[in-house]
């Protein structure tokens, strides 16, 4: 894909964008070797809830402090080493999970997937086995059954016989039926649950966050692809004889997927809102952990603090400003 | 489409131009709550907003009186006089008021108190809290002579059973159990029914009665002797309480402090934002914002306007910000281990940075202005240094990465337990975490869910946590929280030996003055040796009052104020008046 | 179409009924029951227990919660051990899931574990008290997101449109706490502008007209902030849709016959671009219905959202399920509508039955 880099004169904003980006991944990769004043999740507990100050000489808090009394600034550079590392990665999965399982139940619906028959006998033995229920007889039964349909493949008759009574897989409705559960839970109820466990750790907590945010992306690209698949360019891609799967990803999936450039910084946007909303309920990291979302949160202990919520604040909003203009320039292109 | 946007604005704000009309004489005192009481069933009070309006729908024997931090006779006409009995009873004597009546005019009597006693231990009703708290009432002796007499026979002898026995609200025998049924059973009988035996039929139908009266959500139905009525609940939203209009307490003459009930109408507003409520009370749509938190009290005290409308007070409260130590973890078993982690923690500080300056530190569980209060332990402060040396004492050895080790043994790593709603603990929580990473010590912070917190506390899985332990200004009674039996459930340290068991109860059972005071000094003194727990502070409670109600009492026993005895300037005691 | 249409509720049914029994037994497995909550706290000495609360009589106590409750009843129709040798058993109906799928068959949706009141009074106050809040709020954010849409189609020429990105913008990278305590601040604060109340009584004995405007009053600030934490996602989308939209050869053509930009934004890309909008404003179904939590706590509102908080951190499970049982049903319903719309939106898709 060729990508034509507008000049800077050109498009000013652009570059202002994608500066502010870097400079944002530079800061939090280099993180841990900042010569800052102040230590991230340290209280001063002789400064707290300070406004910003800049005296002539010696370590301040330039940014001010929180009401827990930890350095804004620290904050923020932690804030933004948290958001590389967890939120952006979360928000990229979950678009392209989301992408990936909508595009894939809009296409091909409940009645296009066929799995043959073997498939369906092999999973029931198989879970049989797994859950240790009564009549083990029957799973054994169930994994031989297996084998022998999965012999039978050999010989035309039986093969063809197989094929035609293949089972259609709902794919559609199990994306959608995950998707709902998913989303029907309120989250609340879910985080309170996830709560009642051990903290997450940062692998658990990108899943967890991942899970939260694919149904989403997945419903829009859904609506997308019921519209694209009925596009005569698709039914010309089938009359040609391309193998389905070969459709989906090499032509389906691209045009379905447009709104997700537009949708990708809002859950983004989102994901680190519910950071702010998971510390305003309650839950949530503790509070050694510092990201934009949990200082956003603090303020709701001392609402006159209006340094805690700039800060952050316009972090957030040149980073979803800056990733919106990239984003629109990367669709420009297309 | 730009006339309707500017016509619907003129439109708000000709409605809600906001002008502050000055309080009438008869005007409703409005208070903030912060949770609805969800319910106002008696028998089952979950949290301090119920509390609160029982308090004002019903009568105790003793009710706690703000003034002078006691409890004071309010059904009863004077404090119990106590009688021990062998070495494990106590007989109290009450008596109650002559003039103490219920709506319907009867009076309040001895079966009134028994048949209370009694339904506290019918099952099927939500009374296990009252359960728990007065099962050490085993009996009730009636005086056959004066309906008014009688006396509890209390199953121990500690000393502050004198005022916990009164401390149940009395409900009418006559609007549940109007054909006595429950009297042919014994209060021993009812207490010792097995759980699996169905219950006898007239406790049955009396439980299908009270189910029926639906008590939770209209008290109305079993109207209590207390001054106020339930006028109205909007769930979630507001309370409002009247006064009776014909209440006996207002004819009894000198009227105590516990039963004064000045304001006609009281509204308590359910606000759960503490922003909010400060801004409704700069609106005046509140009166009285009790416990207010540090910063918005230092914000309301700095604007002019606020100084001008509102009074400001703070009182020492009786709940202690601590830190405890799972005493049964291989690496806390060592108390210079504790002492060595209590030297880590800075309360001076920590009190200045939470508390803003307010609240009194303390050397122990009991309060500064305690008689007897230990003044010749020092107060806990930050040392690094001699945490270091505490740490070497008790067998501890810094490798070369830092850690300290014993020797052969796992790296010191400790895990710290608190409510995650509560910024003050996790102000503790943080302080702490870097003062121990300063020296090599890693904590990992595990703030949770209340129930979480609470049953991991009970099965100690924990090596630290940040709690407040509310003591009382009634007595001196440690054993739910250090006593070996306590142990899974109010002792969390899970600390306890024989001889600090017995400690414990002399200190409980002990009336001569001289000898508790020895007492007390030294189990203040095994507390600081042993350190299974680190009271940091006590902690303010403020509160912030219109300028215009008269007898504001701030008090240092929860809810932090009186509501009863409020008034507006000019106003006579409203009995009587519609 | 009616048979599809009649399939689709059928399944949606199924499923809300599906997630609730999912949060029934979830709920009742996570540990620390109600009856933690409905007894007092053991360590508080200002209300001591004569005789000290021992472990046997905790123990008991809860035992007697658990038994009023109905929770020392066995969860489900069987179950299994979870360490080895493992073994499943057989309870029978005598289970606390088949109590709760009876009661739901004859309609009762049990009672509190806090008060005792049945839960479905409890679930209709609150939602009647939200519901016209957060309606409010979605129709008024859906007229704002189509006028604004249209009006930000033709890209960011002009410094109003600019501006008035750059708002959207920051409205939606700001959390809705932060919105509505910005705007209590704003508007109700005697500091700065006292216009508006963010609590307190309606005025006794007032005419219609003064308590319509006091309600009017009241809910403005929280149905501002409802709607500007929800206009961003739904403006910004539509916008950047219609954008592309006005690219498309038919937009051109349209122009070429005479019609203006604004008959063209208006009659052909509009129809074209409001699906992905749909889809957007049937997620935000369930909000409408239970409420959002942040603006209730904030303003004090006794809503759907408060409720369902309150009632998962007391671990009043009826509460909670039904709570759950309600959204669930509002987010399938959603779903089924936004199908329902997009084929009559667009005649070439076909329900995917």
């Amino acid at each position: 894909m060729k990508i034509a880099w507008p000049s800077f004169g050109a498009q000013p904003a652009f570059w202002l964008a994608l500066g502010w980006l870097l400079l944002l991944a530079a800061v939090a990769l280099l993180a841990p070797w900042l010569p800052l004043p102040y230590p991230a999740a340290t209280p001063d507990l002789l400064h707290v809830s300070e406004p910003p100050r800049w005296p002539a000489a010696g370590p301040a808090h330039y940014f001010g402090t929180d009401p827990l009394g930890r350095d804004v600034l620290a904050g923020l550079v932690a804030g933004a080493r948290r958001l590389l590392l967890l939120s952006l990665p979360a928000a990229l999965l979950a678009t392209g999970a989301g992408a990936l399982a909508g595009t894939a139940a809009g296409y091909w619906g409940n009645q296009h997937l066929r799995l043959p028959l073997a498939a369906a006998t092999g999973a029931l033995g198989v879970a049989w086995w797994a859950l240790a229920l009564p009549g083990i007889l029957l799973a054994y039964i169930l994994l031989a059954s297996t084998l022998v349909l999965m012999l039978l493949t050999r010989w035309p008759l039986p093969a063809a016989w197989l094929r035609r009574h293949s089972l259609a897989f709902p794919l559609d409705a199990l994306v959608l039926g995950v998707a709902t559960l998913l989303g029907a839970v309120p989250r609340l109820v879910l985080l309170v649950a996830l709560a009642a466990g051990p903290p997450p750790s940062h692998w658990q907590l990108l899943a967890l966050l991942t899970l939260l945010a694919w149904p989403g992306t997945a419903r829009l690209v859904r609506g997308q692809m019921l519209q694209v698949r009925v596009q005569p360019f698709i039914a010309a891609a089938q009359a040609s004889g391309l193998p389905p799967a070969r459709i989906w990803w090499r032509h389906a999936l691209p045009h379905a997927s447009r709104p997700l450039l537009a949708y990708a910084p809002l859950s983004l946007a989102g994901l680190i809102g519910l950071e702010s909303a998971l510390a305003f309920i309650g839950l949530g990291q503790g509070p050694e952990v510092v990201s934009w979302g949990s200082l956003l949160a603090t303020v709701r202990q001392d609402p006159a603090a209006w340094w805690v919520a700039a800060g952050p604040g316009l972090a957030l909003f040149c980073t979803l400003l800056a990733l919106q203009k990239v984003a629109k320039t990367g669709e420009k292109d297309r | 489409m730009r006339y309707f946007w500017l016509g619907s604005l003129l439109v708000l704000l000709a409605c809600a131009c906001s002008t502050t009309p000055a309080p009438q004489a008869f005007a409703p005192v409005r208070l903030r709550w912060a949770r609805d009481p969800e319910t106002l069933d008696p028998l089952a009070l979950p949290n301090q907003s119920a509390v609160d309006a029982n308090n004002l729908l019903h009568l105790a024997l003793l009710q706690i009186d703000y003034q002078r931090n006691t409890y004071a006779p309010a059904l009863a006409q004077a404090l119990p006089r106590a009688q021990l009995i062998g070495d494990s009873l106590t007989l109290l004597a009450y008596e109650l008021r002559e003039a103490a009546a219920w709506d319907s005019g009867q009076p309040v009597l001895a079966t009134d108190v028994d048949f209370t006693l009694k339904l506290m231990h019918c099952p099927g009703l939500p009374n296990e809290n009252s359960r728990a708290q007065f099962g050490f009432i085993r009996e009730v002796h009636i005086d056959p002579a004066n309906p008014h007499r009688f006396s509890l026979l209390c199953r121990s002898q500690g000393q502050e059973i004198v005022n916990t026995s009164g401390d149940f609200s009395v409900l009418p025998e006559a609007s549940l159990d109007p054909e006595h049924t429950l009297r042919s059973f014994s209060l021993a009988a009812l207490q010792d029914w097995p759980a699996n035996r169905p219950p006898a039929p007239a406790v049955a139908a009396l439980v299908h009665r009270y189910r029926q009266a639906n008590v939770a959500r209209h008290p109305n139905n079993i109207p209590g002797c207390g001054p106020y009525r339930l006028a109205d609940w909007e769930t979630n939203r507001q309370l409002r309480f009247r006064h009776k209009i014909n209440w006996w307490g207002d004819n009894v003459q000198p009227t105590p402090f516990v039963l004064q009930a000045r304001p006609r109408e009281l509204i308590y507003s359910v606000l759960p934002d503490d922003a909010a409520a400060a801004l409704a009370l700069r609106r005046h749509e509140l009166d009285v914002y009790p416990q207010v938190p540090a910063r918005i009290f230092q914000q309301l005290q700095a604007s002019p306007a606020a100084q001008q409308d509102f009074v400001f007070s703070t009182a020492p409260s009786y709940d202690i910000l601590t830190v405890g130590f799972n005493t049964q973890r291989p690496a806390l078993r060592d108390k210079r281990t504790r002492l060595a982690l209590s030297h880590l923690l800075d309360p001076a500080g920590l009190m200045a940075a939470t508390q803003l300056g307010q609240g009194r530190r303390t050397v122990g569980l009991l309060r500064p202005d305690n008689p007897f209060y230990n003044d010749s332990l020092p107060l806990p402060t930050y040392a690094p240094a001699q945490a270091t040396a505490l740490l070497r004492q008790a067998g501890w050895q810094r490798s070369a990465d830092g850690q300290w080790r014993q020797p052969g043994g796992p790296p010191l790593a400790l895990t710290l337990r608190y409510r995650a709603t509560e910024t003050n603990f996790a102000t503790v929580a943080l302080q702490l975490r870097a003062a121990a990473a300063q020296l090599g010590i890693s904590i990992t912070l595990l703030p949770s869910d209340n129930s979480v917190v609470t049953t991991s506390l009970e099965t100690g899985d924990f090596d630290l946590y940040v709690r407040l332990v509310k003591s009382s200004p009634f007595g001196v009674n440690f054993m739910p929280i250090l006593h070996t039996a306590a142990i899974g459930t109010g002792n969390f340290p899970r600390f306890g030996r024989p001889d600090t068991d017995r400690l414990l109860a002399a200190i409980s059972t002990e009336g001569d003055l001289p000898r508790k005071r020895r007492l007390l000094r030294s189990f203040q003194v095994l507390m600081r040796e042993e350190m299974p727990l680190l009271p940091l502070f006590f902690m303010p409670y403020r509160l912030a009052a219109s300028r215009r109600l008269q007898h504001v009492v701030a008090s240092g026993i929860k809810p932090g104020y009186a509501a009863m005895a409020l008034s507006w300037p000019a106003s006579p005691t409203p009995a009587g008046t519609p | 179409m009616g048979r599809w249409l009649l399939a689709r509720l059928g399944r949606a049914a199924v499923a809300a009924w599906l997630i609730a029994s999912l949060v029934f037994i979830g709920s009742r497995l996570v540990g620390g029951g109600p009856e933690q909550l409905a007894l007092s706290d053991a360590t508080d000495l200002s209300r001591p227990t004569g005789g000290g609360r021992t472990l046997a009589r905790q123990q008991a106590a809860e035992q007697a919660v658990r038994h009023r409750l109905g929770l020392d009843l066995p969860l489900f129709y069987f179950s299994r051990t979870a360490r080895p040798p493992v073994q499943w058993q057989w309870h029978g109906p005598a289970n606390q899931y088949h109590r709760w799928v009876a009661g739901l068959l004859r309609g009762d949706l049990g009672y509190s574990y806090r008060d005792g009141q049945p839960v479905g009074t409890l679930l209709g106050q609150a939602v009647a008290y939200s519901l016209p809040l957060t309606g409010s709020a979605a129709l008024l954010a859906v007229g704002l997101a189509l006028g604004l849409g249209l009006y930000l189609a033709p890209g960011p020429a002009g410094w109003r449109r600019r501006l008035l990105l750059g708002l959207l913008a920051g409205w939606q990278v700001t959390p809705l706490f932060l919105l509505a305590l910005g705007l209590l601040l704003l508007f109700a604060n005697p500091d700065f502008l006292n216009i508006l109340p963010g609590s307190g009584q309606a005025p006794e004995a007032a005419s219609s007209v003064e308590l319509v405007g006091y309600w009017l009053a009241r809910s403005a600030l929280p149905l501002l902030s409802l709607v500007l934490a929800v206009l961003p996602e739904l403006t910004l989308p539509l916008a950047a849709l219609l954008r592309h939209e006005l690219k498309a050869g038919y937009a051109t053509t349209a122009r070429a016959k005479g019609l203006t930009a604004a008959q063209v934004l208006r009659r052909h890309a509009l129809p074209n671009a409001l699906l992905p909008l749909v889809t957007t404003l049937t997620d935000l179904l369930p909000t409408l219905v239970a409420g959002t939590v942040v603006v209730e706590v904030l303003f004090g509102l006794p809503g759907g959202g408060r409720l369902l908080a309150e009632a998962a951190a007391a671990h009043d499970y009826p509460v909670v399920v039904a709570a759950v049982l309600l959204s669930a049903a509002a987010r399938l319903l959603g779903l089924v509508v936004a199908d329902v719309l997009y084929f009559l939106a667009d005649p070439r898709l076909r329900p995917s039955a």
